[in-house]
């Protein structure tokens, strides 16, 4: 037993960053989309990370995910970098993580219950029962019904895809959950219920989440902090309030228009 | 963040049967679990064997739940009496034992498998037919459509289509028709020699090559090659709802899609066997020098008088019949795809077969009805 204590313990380490990224510099081609960039999640915080269209919000997920590889710069999950020779190390990592993508990347060929169970059969250690009863219980918390388990991905409406994609990416109960725009495509109703989903899951146990999102309600609502990605790197960083009197083009315009205060006020 | 270990306790209570009381405590995760797991499932086992009534279960202990720990409890506590829970947890307790009573579906051994499985095949076949007919005819309005409209042909898939099936394929194609070639003309001249018939090689390899091999061998390279990537193309955008897309906008997906690759590949095809023809005889012409002795000069002269100019014909017109086929059997099963990888996989796999067949098929039709000719 001591062994296997070990074993695990080795590759889990408890660290209060679980996202640390440092002086990246990401490029695409010879074209740069970060320089200088510094950001962190903290354990436990929701961190929303806003910019514009096509500021590279989606780009800097990537790095965090090590689907792409920074041109310099530090990347850290969990304090372990993507590219460390230790596979047990960078697996128990990933395990520690759920991604929600912008499109939801269910796995076409499976049905809405394997998509689910998938992530549940890799890691191991479950009998099958387990796994259902799990599989089923991620299915009841983004409402999803018994009845839509069998189901192919073709066959689910946008905002269905969305909940399947959340429910796979909670099934390790992660410590990180990351999500690209997460309320985008779903109606007010949902986003609502989808924030309230969040809040209830993390006053069960405690994970954080790195957020990207263009929705000012959502953001109101989750974050404990906010980052601005703007002219290729963080111009800031802190609770709501404190980005919000940064003066800087991209903050006045997001926060102070018409949406925004409607927002903010309501509060 | 301290992990405390899950920790479970039996507190019996006094007298026999009275039943006991149940402390829970500590990380219930599945990291936690792991640790510790063959001790807890000796515990399970033990608590299977107690009489179902007077358990109580103090859960108020538990610092940290996951699913996989809310699972493992609510497992053993199906025959408990009386469960204090800290209403944190009660929720994903709840939705884990609700999780494990849903039932699943389990497919059995079905005993008539077997004529469900004919019966479906039956029933596919004559899909393919119905939707084969289908597609040949909308194909046939369309260039119907399109010779008065000529400002809808579309003549850059065309050309793209006829320098990607056909330009792209000649060193491929070339090459194997060469080897055939020269393997062909090997073998004949070998059993030819002892008889002292050595002239007939070049009645043998003439014809085969011309009439037979050329065409096949182009064409089956051809399903291969561009079936395959049409069959893909067309899937994908199946996947991707492109094709949605384009008949939203209007555009005739066949007229678009389909027609300029199934023109493209019978247009590309004869040249390419044409090709393969020249390949395969510079492999002939080497042999029989080889082999036999005789001279190219000898044997390109004796060529025409072995060979009747129809076989060479009858050679590039079964090439155009063979482009059709290839093309529209791809486009066919690029056009079924469903929108999901597996079906895409499958339907690059059976259009490719299903051309293969198809060619040899209509070759096997066409030297039936051309036996008498040549
Ligand atoms: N493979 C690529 N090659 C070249 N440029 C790319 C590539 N992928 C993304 N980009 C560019 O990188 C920039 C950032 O893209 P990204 O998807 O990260 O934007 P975003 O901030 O997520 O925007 P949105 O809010 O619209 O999702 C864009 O300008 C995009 O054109
Ligand atoms: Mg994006």
């Amino acid at each position: 037993m001591s062994a296997d204590a070990n074993s695990q313990s080795d590759v889990e380490t408890v660290v209060e960053t679980v996202v640390e990224v440092q002086k990246l510099l990401n490029k695409i081609g010879e074209f740069v989309l970060h320089r200088e960039l510094d950001f962190e999640v903290r354990a436990g915080e929701v961190m929303t990370l806003v910019g514009g269209s096509g500021s590279g919000k989606t780009q800097l997920v990537r790095v965090i995910l090590g689907l792409k590889r920074p041109s310099a710069g530090l990347v850290r999950v969990f304090g372990v970098g993507w590219d460390d020779p230790s596979y047990a190390r960078v697996r128990a990592a990933r395990e520690r993580m759920g991604m929600l993508f912008q499109n939801g990347a269910l796995y076409s060929a499976f049905t809405v219950y394997q998509n689910v169970a998938f992530p549940l059969r890799e890691r191991g250690g479950l009998d099958e029962e387990a796994i259902r009863a799990i599989v089923y219980a991620k299915l009841a918390q983004v409402e999803l019904e018994p009845k839509h388990a069998d189901l192919l991905p073709a066959s689910l409406s946008g905002g269905m895809v969305k909940r399947v994609a959340l429910a796979r990416a909670l099934a390790l109960s992660p410590e990180l959950l990351i999500l690209d725009e997460p309320t985008a495509g779903l109606d007010p109703d949902r986003s609502d219920a989808f924030v309230r989903l969040i809040k209830r899951m993390r006053s069960e146990y405690r994970f954080a989440v790195l957020m990207v999102t263009h929705d000012l309600d959502t953001l109101h609502d989750l974050s404990d902090r906010v980052s601005v990605l703007a002219d290729q790197h963080i111009i800031a960083s802190g609770s709501i309030d404190e980005v919000r009197s940064v003066p800087h083009r991209f903050i006045e315009n997001f926060f102070g228009g018409e949406r925004g205060r409607r927002a903010f006020t309501a509060a | 963040m301290a992990t405390a270990q899950a920790a479970i306790e039996i507190d019996e209570l006094p007298g026999a049967g009275a039943g006991a009381t149940i402390h829970v405590s500590g990380d219930w995760t599945f990291g936690a679990l792991r640790k510790r797991r063959y001790r807890l499932a000796r515990i399970a086992a033990d608590l299977q064997h107690r009489s179902a009534k007077s358990l109580r279960w103090d859960l108020t202990g538990i610092t940290a739940l996951d699913d996989a720990g809310a699972v493992w409890l609510a497992r053993s506590l199906r025959t408990a009496e009386q469960i204090d829970v800290n209403p944190r947890y009660g929720a994903m307790l709840t939705q884990a034992s609700q999780g494990l009573l849903v039932e699943r579906a389990e497919g059995g051994l079905d005993p008539l498998a077997g004529v469900v499985r004919v019966g479906r095949a039956g029933i596919d076949f004559w899909f393919h037919l119905r939707d084969g007919t289908a597609l040949l005819g909308q194909l046939v309005l369309d260039l119907f459509r399109v010779t008065r409209r000529w400002r809808d042909f579309p003549l850059l898939e065309l050309s793209a289509n006829v320098y990607r099936a056909g330009v792209s394929a000649l060193p491929v194609t070339m090459l194997v028709g060469f080897l055939i070639g020269v393997v062909l003309t090997y073998l004949s001249a070998l059993q030819l020699k002892r008889y002292g018939a050595d002239l007939l090689v070049i009645n043998i390899v003439g014809i085969g090559v011309v009439r037979e091999l050329g065409p096949l061998l182009a064409s089956i390279i051809a399903a291969g090659r561009s079936g395959s990537a049409m069959t893909a193309q067309l899937g994908v955008m199946r996947v991707t709802e492109e094709i949605e897309a384009l008949s939203v906008m209007g555009v005739s997906v066949t007229a678009r899609l389909v027609l300029p690759k199934v023109l493209g590949l019978a247009i590309a095809l004869p040249m390419v066997s044409f090709c393969t023809d020249i390949a395969a005889l510079a492999g002939g012409v080497l042999i029989a020098k080889l082999t036999l002795g005789i001279t190219p000069a000898a044997f390109l002269e004796a060529l025409p008088r072995a060979v009747e100019v129809v076989n060479f014909w009858i050679g590039i017109g079964k090439s155009v019949a063979f482009g059709f086929a290839v093309a529209f059997v791809a486009c066919h099963y690029g056009l079924r795809v469903l929108p999901n990888t597996d079906s895409l996989a499958a339907g690059v796999t059976q259009s490719v077969v299903a051309s293969v067949t198809a060619v040899i098929l209509l070759d096997a039709m066409f030297a039936i009805l051309l036996r008498d000719v040549g």
